[in-house]
C-alpha cells in the first residue's frame, strides 16, 4: 500500500517538475497568470474585511473564520489543479475522445491522466491561500501545520469533485456545461460561512455539492484544534474522490475513441 | 449617418448571432440563481442581525435586487479584450483593417448587440430568482428608462476600457491578466457585492469618482431606487469617463496600428 503510493508521489513530483518547466518557458506570462489570480482572490477578501467593518460579527463567525474559508478554499483548490491539472478540463477530454493516449501507458488511466497538464493560475490560487493565512489569521505552528494538512484534504475533495462531475461525459456527451455549472455552484458555496445555509441547503453541502467539507468541517477543526474534526474532514474528501474515480470507470466503459493523433512530449 | 446605420448593423448581426444560441447561453445561467441565493441568505443574516430595516438605504428586497442587477452587469461583459488581443497576436487585425469600417466603431457595433442580448438574458433569470426569493420591488416606467440611460453609458464604458486592454497586447506578452484585474477591479470597486454607500465613508467620494461606479453601482442604483439628480449627475460622470477612455482608445490604437508589419499570403 505504501509503496505504490510513494511511487504515484515520485510520478506526481516528476511531473510537477516537468509541467513546470514548460510554463516556465514563458516566464512574464506565467508570472503575470500567477500574480492575477493571487489578486482576484485578494479582491474577496477585501470584501468580506469591508463587509466585517461594517457587520463585525455574522451567527458567530468573524473575519477570521471567512479569511481561514477562502484561504482553505483557495489552497485546495490551487494545490489540485496546478498539480492534477487535467481533471478540470475532463469534460472535453472525455467529449472529444482525447483519452486514448493515456490508455496506451502501463500505468493506471485516471491517476495519471490528471498529472498530464498544469493550471498556471492555480499557483495563484494556492500561494493566496497559505499567504493570507499566515499573514491575516497569524497562526501557531500546530495550527498551521493542521491548516496545511487540511488544505489537502480540500485537494482532495477538489480532485474527486472534478473527476465526478467531468465523468457526466461520458454519459451526457458534450456535459461540458452541465459539469461547469455544477463546479461553478461547488466553487461558490466553498467560499461562502456555511453558517449561512440551514434545512435541505445544508444536506446538499454534504451530499450534491459537498462544500460543507471546505467550509465548516475543516473551520471547526481549526478552532478547536480537533483531530476528530480534521479526520471527519479527510473520510468527507476521501468518499468524494471514491465516488469520482467509480464513476469515472463506470463511465470509461463507455467511452469512444476520438481518432485523433496526438503527439506528447 | 449611413456610417452609423453600417455600426448599427453590425450590433444587431451580432445579437441575432447570440439569440441563436438562446439554449446555450441561458443554461450558464444557472450560476447566476446560485449566487442570488446566497447572497440571499447573507444578507437575510446581516439584516436580522442588524436589526436595521434599510442598509445603505435598501431594504432586503432592494438590496437582492441591487444585486441581481449588478450580477447581470458583470455576467454579460463581453470577452472583447480577449478577442482583440487575439486578433492583434494572430495578425487577424490586418484583415479588419481591409475593410471600408473603423474597427475600433465595428467592435463596439458588435459588443453592444451581443451585450444586450446576454444582459437581458441575465436580468430576466435574475429578476426571476429575485421575484421567487424576495418578491418584487416598486419599478416604475420613468424609473426603467433612468435605467435604461444609464445602462447605454456603462456598456459604452466599459467596451472603451476592454478594448484599450485587449490593444496591450501589441506590447504585451499576455493581457489576459490585465483583463482579470480589470474585471476584478470592477467588481469590488464598482460595488458589485456591496453598495457604495455600506463602504466606509472616507472612501465613498473617491468610488463616486472612479469611473468603475458607473458601470456597476449607477445602473443599479437607479433600477432599485430612481432618482433624476442621481441620473444626471451619473450621466455627467459616465460622459467624462467615456471621453477620457475614447482618447486613450485612440491614442494606442494609432500606435499600435504603426506597429503592424503584413506580410504577402
Amino acid at each position: 500500500m505504501l509503496k505504490p503510493a510513494l511511487r504515484y508521489l515520485k510520478l506526481a513530483a516528476a511531473y510537477t517538475r516537468l509541467n513546470l518547466r514548460a510554463q516556465l518557458e514563458y516566464r512574464a506570462a506565467f508570472v503575470s497568470q500567477v500574480a492575477a489570480m493571487f489578486l482576484n482572490d485578494a479582491v474577496w477578501v477585501v470584501f468580506w474585511v469591508l463587509f466585517f467593518t461594517r457587520f463585525p460579527v455574522l451567527r458567530g463567525w468573524t473575519v477570521e473564520d471567512v479569511i481561514t474559508v477562502w484561504a482553505l478554499a483557495a489552497a485546495g483548490f490551487g494545490l489540485a489543479n496546478a498539480i492534477w491539472g487535467n481533471a478540470m478540463p475532463l469534460p472535453g477530454l472525455i467529449a472529444q475522445g482525447q483519452l486514448d493516449v493515456w490508455m496506451l501507458y502501463p500505468r493506471e488511466v485516471l491517476s495519471h491522466l490528471l498529472l498530464g497538464r498544469m493550471s498556471v493560475t492555480s499557483w495563484g490560487d494556492a500561494l493566496f491561500g497559505y499567504v493570507v493565512y499566515i499573514a491575516f489569521v497569524r497562526p501557531d505552528a500546530a495550527h498551521l501545520a493542521l491548516f496545511v494538512a487540511l488544505t489537502l484534504s480540500v485537494a482532495l475533495l477538489f480532485i474527486g469533485f472534478s473527476v465526478l462531475s467531468g465523468s457526466l461525459s461520458f454519459f451526457l456527451g458534450h456535459g461540458g456545461d452541465l459539469a461547469d455549472q455544477w463546479r461553478n455552484a461547488m466553487i461558490a458555496f466553498s467560499t461562502y460561512p456555511a453558517v449561512l445555509f440551514d434545512g435541505a441547503v445544508k444536506v446538499l453541502l454534504y451530499t450534491l455539492i459537498p462544500a460543507g467539507f471546505v467550509t465548516y468541517v475543516p473551520i471547526v477543526a481549526l478552532q478547536r484544534l480537533s483531530l476528530a474534526d480534521a479526520a471527519l474532514a479527510l473520510a468527507g474528501s476521501v468518499a468524494v474522490l471514491a465516488v469520482g474515480v467509480a464513476v469515472f470507470y463506470l463511465g470509461l466503459r463507455r467511452y469512444e475513441s476520438g481518432n485523433l493523433t496526438e503527439m506528447r512530449g | 449617418m449611413i456610417a452609423t446605420r453600417k455600426y448599427a448593423w453590425l450590433g444587431l448581426t451580432s445579437a441575432r448571432s447570440n439569440l441563436a444560441y438562446l439554449a446555450e447561453v441561458a443554461a450558464r445561467t444557472l450560476f447566476l440563481g446560485v449566487i442570488l441565493f446566497i447572497f440571499l441568505q447573507l444578507w437575510r443574516a446581516t439584516y436580522a442581525e442588524s436589526g436595521a430595516e434599510r442598509l445603505g438605504g435598501l431594504t432586503l428586497p432592494q438590496m437582492l435586487w441591487y444585486l441581481a442587477i449588478t450580477e447581470a452587469i458583470i455576467l454579460s461583459a463581453p470577452r472583447v479584450s480577449h478577442e482583440v488581443d487575439q486578433e492583434v497576436r494572430t495578425g487577424a487585425l490586418a484583415v479588419q483593417l481591409v475593410r471600408p469600417l473603423s474597427y475600433p466603431l465595428a467592435r463596439l457595433g458588435m459588443t453592444l448587440g451581443e451585450r444586450l442580448v446576454r444582459f437581458a438574458l441575465n436580468a430576466g433569470v435574475g429578476a426571476l430568482v429575485a421575484l421567487v426569493l424576495v418578491g418584487p420591488v416598486p419599478i416604475a416606467p420613468q424609473g426603467l428608462a433612468m435605467f435604461a440611460a444609464a445602462l447605454l453609458g456603462a456598456f459604452v464604458l466599459d467596451f472603451l476600457a476592454l478594448f484599450l486592454v485587449g490593444l496591450g497586447a501589441f506590447w504585451m506578452e499576455d493581457t489576459s491578466g490585465l483583463a482579470l484585474i480589470y474585471s476584478r477591479l470592477t467588481m469590488i470597486l464598482g460595488g458589485m457585492l456591496l453598495p457604495l454607500e455600506l463602504f466606509p465613508e472616507a472612501v465613498q467620494p473617491l468610488l463616486r469618482a472612479l469611473p468603475f461606479a458607473g458601470i456597476v453601482y449607477g445602473p443599479a442604483r437607479l433600477f432599485v431606487r430612481p432618482d433624476a439628480a442621481f441620473l444626471a449627475d451619473l450621466l455627467v460622470r459616465q460622459g467624462v469617463a467615456v471621453a477620457v477612455f475614447a482618447l486613450a482608445v485612440a491614442a494606442v490604437y494609432r500606435a499600435g496600428i504603426g506597429r503592424i508589419h503584413a506580410n504577402g499570403g
